[in-house]
């Protein structure tokens, strides 16, 4: 017993000096790190950047070119129409496209996704929003769902009681539309801080994927087609205000796709490579590019897309620094649980 | 023999044990007073809501308690040997040291998991009426590594409390201080899942380290 309770001792102090002394060094020694502000440019047809350190803000090109601030608005009249429109200073045209300041407004959309949004415990407890209700604000529902290995279940929250008949309603429907129990994925957005509601993409027991809405009480339900080959591992809705999308989602190969609306049409972000489960994604999109950000372990990569083919125009890089001294952990960004790991 | 070490533990902390069950399940209760408060005040709908996106839980005052309960049952049991210097008459029983250390301790856990057991008790009683299960799940889910470091609160303080050297009883307390940090890192609820067994069979192995203390002790080892 004592050579064991020694052992333990000592396999204590081990992870003890794995946890702290890594943590302490790296805590002491953390250098100020920003890659810049990086988006694709429809004038420049290249990427535009701004870089801040302690010298300053400083707007350049990727060939180095440096402008002024009003001078670089101009380079992204699309992201900064609203500070163009205010100055009288946003064009007729841009690339020989005409474009007015609400068409440009309209299309703008910012899309985040970070690993610790996916890699997280989740209650199981959702909410299903009515989509069509009439009425412009939309409303948090009464009851909530949970998904079962044979169906969906909806509670009404006041009682804590399931709500049998709308249960089966919705089960029934969604067995009739294709869907087989139970649900691997889900990704939906409920929250009354939106314009409008789409309700939730999800992926069947065969990963067929799906769209459920309620509309006016009732299941809405719908297949989404996919390409030849393309197994769908991560969905995420995206509800962006000019209703182009319905959502993105990654394959076992780790490739974008976007769900284009309407017709539902699957299409594939050309080039932009995206690990959801360890790698945060940004995308800036505009009337006509998108700026993918991946932000993976050893660069932050971009990606120029074309907002209506999602053909890859133009990739940048930026390498991070990996100076970190390894160690162990109980918690990391990438993740919300707490379990040892090195890292 | 084990009856008469047992009841000895028991006049020892027969008093904090009722003290700590109090203050337990007056904490458990209040907290439940606030679940129900919130749900008349707010509705059902919101508080789901709140619980599902921003993982409420209704327990936080919870936090620490399990760990002082086990810490105070520690030097409750403990303090008195080696203050009245009776742990030497004690490991002199007929029975092994071991035997005794592992009694003594034995008794630590069991009514520890009984206080925790009754606190978990009270609060899902109460949530399970008015959240629907995942909900309740998430709560336990919370409170679950809190009553898991007040069991290891107790060893370590044990731990700290037998060793008769000061100089290896400050390592002692800054080893214990950190490995407990351990228990209090879920930035959510469930978030120690699969890590959560593990975990409690590490702080039970804990108890190995309270047979160091006593080995350093009958050796004779002093400042």
């Amino acid at each position: 017993m004592t050579r064991f309770s020694k052992l333990f001792f000592g396999l204590l102090v081990v992870v003890l000096l794995l946890w702290q002394v890594p943590w302490a060094v790296n805590y002491l020694t953390v250098e100020r790190h920003a890659t810049p502000f990086t988006l694709y440019s429809e004038v420049l047809n290249d990427f535009a950047l701004i870089r801040r350190d302690d010298g300053g803000i400083e707007y350049a090109d990727r060939r180095g070119n440096r402008y002024e601030q009003h001078q670089f608005d101009s380079l992204l009249p699309l992201f900064y129409a609203r500070q163009l429109v205010a100055d009288g200073r946003f064009p007729d045209s841009i690339g020989g496209r005409p474009v007015s300041p609400r068409e440009a407004q309209a299309a703008t959309f910012v899309f985040r996704a970070t690993p610790q949004g996916i890699n997280t415990p989740t209650p199981g407890i959702r909410f299903l929003m009515e989509s069509m209700s009439g009425r412009v604000d939309l409303e948090m529902p009464a009851d909530a769902f949970r998904l079962t290995d044979d169906g969906i279940e909806f509670i009404d929250m006041a009682a804590n009681r399931i709500e049998l008949q709308k249960s089966a309603r919705f089960t029934e429907t969604m067995r009739r539309k294709g869907v087989r129990f139970p649900v691997t994925e889900i990704s939906g957005n409920p929250t009354t801080r939106k314009e409008y509601d789409e309700g939730y993409v999800l992926l069947d027991a065969d990963r067929q994927m799906f769209h459920l809405k309620m509309v006016q009480g009732r299941p809405y339900v719908r297949a989404i087609a996919l390409p030849e080959g393309v197994r769908p591992e991560h969905l995420f809705i995206t509800e962006f205000h000019s209703r182009r999308t319905l959502a993105l989602l990654t394959d076992d190969r780790n490739r974008l796709y976007a769900v284009c609306m309407p017709g539902y049409e699957v299409r594939r972000v050309e080039g932009v490579a995206y690990d959801p489960l360890r790698e945060s994604i940004s995308i800036i999109g505009t009337l006509l590019h998108w700026t993918v950000c991946v932000e993976g372990a050893s660069a932050e990569r971009y990606y120029a897309v074309a907002a209506d083919n999602l053909a890859l125009l133009d990739t940048l890089s930026y390498p991070l620094s990996g100076r970190h001294l390894p160690g162990l952990v109980f918690t990391s960004s990438r993740d919300n649980y707490v379990r040892p790991r090195m890292q | 023999m084990y009856k008469a070490l047992l009841y000895k533990e028991w006049i020892k902390s027969r008093w904090y044990l009722a003290a700590a069950l109090v203050v337990l399940v007056a904490f458990s209760a209040y907290a439940m007073v606030r679940l129900y408060r919130a749900l008349a005040m707010m509705g059902a709908g919101h508080i789901w809501e709140v619980m599902v996106t921003r993982h409420a839980v209704f327990v936080e005052q919870m936090e620490y308690l399990p760990l002082l309960a086990g810490l105070l049952l520690a030097v409750v049991q403990f303090a008195p040997e080696m203050h009245r210097k009776c742990l030497k008459l004690t490991l002199h029983l007929p029975l092994s040291a071991l035997r005794t250390t592992g009694m003594m301790l034995l008794f630590g856990l069991a009514v520890l998991a009984l206080l925790f057991g009754v606190s978990l008790a009270v609060i899902v009683a109460s949530a399970s009426p008015v959240l629907a299960r995942e909900l309740v799940a998430q709560i336990a889910g919370m409170l679950l590594p809190w009553y898991a470091a007040g069991w290891a609160a107790y060893l370590f303080a044990a731990w700290v409390i037998l060793e008769p050297t000061w100089r290896r009883r400050l390592l002692n307390i800054l080893m214990s201080v950190l490995l407990l940090r351990i228990f209090f890192l879920a930035p959510v609820p469930r978030a120690y899942a699969g890590f959560l067994p593990f975990l409690i069979g590490a702080t039970l192995l804990a108890a190995s380290l309270v047979w160091l203390s006593v080995v350093r002790f009958t050796a004779g080892k002093q400042d």
